[in-house]
């Protein structure tokens, strides 16, 4: 588009998503194929040797693409539009099969889900499993009010050597543990880069704007745990770096440093962040792809996981994400933040009136909360949009000024 | 003599106020702004000018606010509503700290920092309900004019309770209300309460801080303007003149940008 500074490695990553995509239609490859939400104990899969796939990843590629007509098919089908675009778009593309992206995304042998992110995961992943007659396992995660007691990480470590038994069933082989702490490396191996390349956008001008993290957030996602997630990493934390290092920033004159609350608006992902770009706003650190920065520790690979998948950022209370929000703030020097209060995902949004105000009130600087949603633009009012966006910009401008 | 004009294109009416470099009011017009707004403002240009004695070239500075700004092309800025309004209502009620403005199809809340700049704003968001449309709509089911509302509310004893903030629902509320033959000023308000309570409502995401100034279409509504001092618990400037803040903003803002480009 011309409109930010492009990253080279996003050649690789077109080509990376393509081949993970590939494979996940590819029915000659012997491993069995697993539909798996993104707070599911991935590690456990990738050791059985099961291929992992994502509807929420592949909901957010159509999101892009544009999915309202996918939502519609879900829609027409008895589900409501209140429900998370996320499932709508997933469970549209099931009925559209034919004509949806990359085959409404196959069809899975078994799927997995963890209901960490909410409840409606659960359900959705109901629904897949119903129509596909495929089994489903679902975990379940006590809510983190205030830190992570240890009846419950024996709670869900209980449930995680469950699916150790219940895949190994599946499978007809055991998970050894050699394997297991392999892809438990990996995994702390590339949420490590991951960590390196947020913080790398600490520095001013900021290598790197929101956008960008939202486009390249993909393989830890979807890769989390394979080799080729690490390979990636690098090269794009090298690349990052080299930017830093010129300082090159992701937009060419920042004024405003924000963060960005909540799910990215994927329908809109270049013409909407423009709006702030611009402007001289770039979104310097978000609360959504750092719910992928959790390292799992050294020591019992179940304990860890257990931990690692109950301590999710949408798993913790509204006063946890308050004081990680005003934290970042000052890590990165933020000049103000912008919550997306996203009408599919109610897990992220709860709470988010208060959370503006507490979150000025703590830091001093001004927010803006914007209705608008992940993937339905029928949800996304451009004209309204655009005048508090522009009006948020000029309140900064004025303080600054 | 060198002249800036502030040009406000609402959803329903457009606004344009000429001022000159002392911050002085030449002169000011109105009009519904119909199906397009951007012409009827441009049809309103010629009309202040020749009011205000002076020829279009002598405009040094225009700045274009409003719902049709995007689409106006012959300015030199768009600056958004809500720094506008905060900047009419200002001058014409210095020391204000929050600014209601009820609008055609959106309402706002702004609050001002203690030098005046914007601090924090809240709008209605995707629907008409506590706007000047809400009220044009029920307005018509009661077979009034807008008007006409304010002279009816004085009438009111016991206003009904009108539950639901919709425009759709609320307009088949007030038909079930006249049905039972239940009183008008009675109906009207409870309309007004409903608009009240909605705008409270998203006042308090902002606060309600003295001094609170209403501007805006339906500010010149004495019904709305009652209800929301009863709601609040607050008491409300109007300001003469309330619907032109935002153009007289527009205009004020571009004088200042005006000098900081000599």
């Amino acid at each position: 588009m011309g409109r930010y500074a492009r990253l080279e490695s996003a050649l690789e990553l077109s080509r990376l998503m393509e081949r993970h995509y590939a494979e996940a239609l590819d029915r000659r490859h012997p491993r069995p194929v697993a539909w798996v939400n993104a707070g599911a104990p991935v590690e456990l899969l990738r050791a059985a040797d099961i291929l992992p796939v994502y509807p929420e990843n592949y909901a957010a590629m159509c999101g892009v693409r544009g999915g309202v007509w996918l939502c519609e098919a879900a829609e027409r089908a008895g589900y409501s539009r209140d429900l998370c675009s996320y499932a709508r778009i997933s469970l549209g593309a099931c009925l559209e099969r034919t004509a949806a992206p990359y085959e409404g995304l196959g069809r899975p042998d078994l799927l997995v889900c963890c209901n960490n992110s909410c409840g409606t995961i659960v359900k959705w992943f109901e629904a897949l499993a119903r129509f596909f007659g495929a089994a489903l396992f679902v975990i379940d995660t006590p809510y983190m009010h205030d830190g992570l007691p240890g009846h419950a990480v024996a709670y869900v470590a209980a449930q995680l050597e469950d699916l150790i038994r219940w895949l190994e069933q599946r499978t007809g082989h055991g998970i050894t543990a050699s394997v297991l702490d392999e892809a438990l490396r990996l995994s702390r191996e590339v949420t490590l880069l991951w960590r390196e390349i947020r913080n790398l956008c600490r520095v001013r001008p900021s290598p790197l704007n929101a956008p960008d993290l939202f486009t390249h957030m993909a393989p830890i996602v979807v890769l989390r745990g394979a080799p080729e997630a690490v390979a990636y990493y690098r090269r794009l934390r090298d690349e990052v770096r080299q930017r830093v290092q010129h300082g090159i920033g992701a937009i060419p004159n920042e004024q405003y440093r924000l963060l960005w609350d909540n799910i990215a608006i994927w329908s809109h992902l270049s013409r909407f962040y423009y709006l702030f770009a611009a402007r001289g706003a770039c979104f310097v650190v978000d609360t959504y792809t750092g719910a992928w920065d959790a390292v799992p520790e050294e020591g019992d690979p179940i304990e860890s996981l257990a931990r690692v998948y109950t301590g999710v950022y949408l798993n913790r209370s509204v006063g946890f994400r308050l004081e990680h929000m005003q934290q970042l703030m000052q890590d990165y020097a933020c000049d103000g933040f912008v919550m997306h209060n996203n009408r599919s995902c109610k897990a992220f949004s709860l709470g988010q009136p208060a959370a503006r105000r507490l979150l000025t009130e703590a830091t001093g600087a001004p927010g803006l909360l914007l209705e608008a949603d992940m993937c339905d633009t029928r949800a996304y009012a451009e004209q309204q949009v655009r005048m508090r966006v522009e009006a948020f910009l000029e309140t900064l401008a004025g303080r600054a000024g | 003599m060198s002249a800036y004009l502030g040009i406000d294109i609402g959803s329903r009416v457009v606004k344009v106020v000429l001022v000159n470099g002392n911050d002085t009011v030449l002169a000011a017009a109105l009009a519904s702004a119909g199906t397009d707004g951007p012409a009827v403002a441009a049809g309103l240009i010629p009309r202040v000018c020749s009011e205000a004695g002076i020829g279009p070239g002598e405009i040094g500075y225009t700045v274009v606010t409003g719902y049709g700004r995007v689409r106006f092309g012959d300015a030199d800025a768009e600056v958004s509503e809500i720094t506008c309004h905060a900047r009419g209502a200002r001058h014409l009620v210095p020391g204000a700290r929050t600014v209601i403005d009820i609008g055609g199809q959106d309402s706002k809340v702004i609050a001002l920092d203690g030098q005046g700049r914007v601090a924090d704003f809240c709008m209605n968001d995707r629907c008409a309900a506590g706007t000047g449309r809400f009220l044009e709509v029920t307005a018509e089911a009661l077979g009034l004019r807008v008007e006409e509302l304010a002279a009816e509310h004085t009438r009111a004893c016991r206003p009904v309770t009108i539950s639901s903030t919709c425009t759709v629902f609320a307009e088949s509320e007030v038909i079930s209300h006249l049905a039972r033959g239940t009183p008008r000023p009675e109906i009207v308000a409870g309309l007004h309460q409903a608009i009240a309570s909605r705008l409270v409502g998203l006042a308090a995401r902002v606060g309600l801080t003295p001094v609170v100034v209403c501007t805006g279409g339906v500010a010149l509504n004495a019904g709305v303007v009652a209800a929301l001092e009863a709601v609040g618990k607050v008491a409300i400037v109007v300001p003469p003149h309330a619907q032109m803040a935002g153009a007289l903003g527009a205009a004020l803002i571009a004088a200042a940008r005006a000098a900081e480009r000599r």
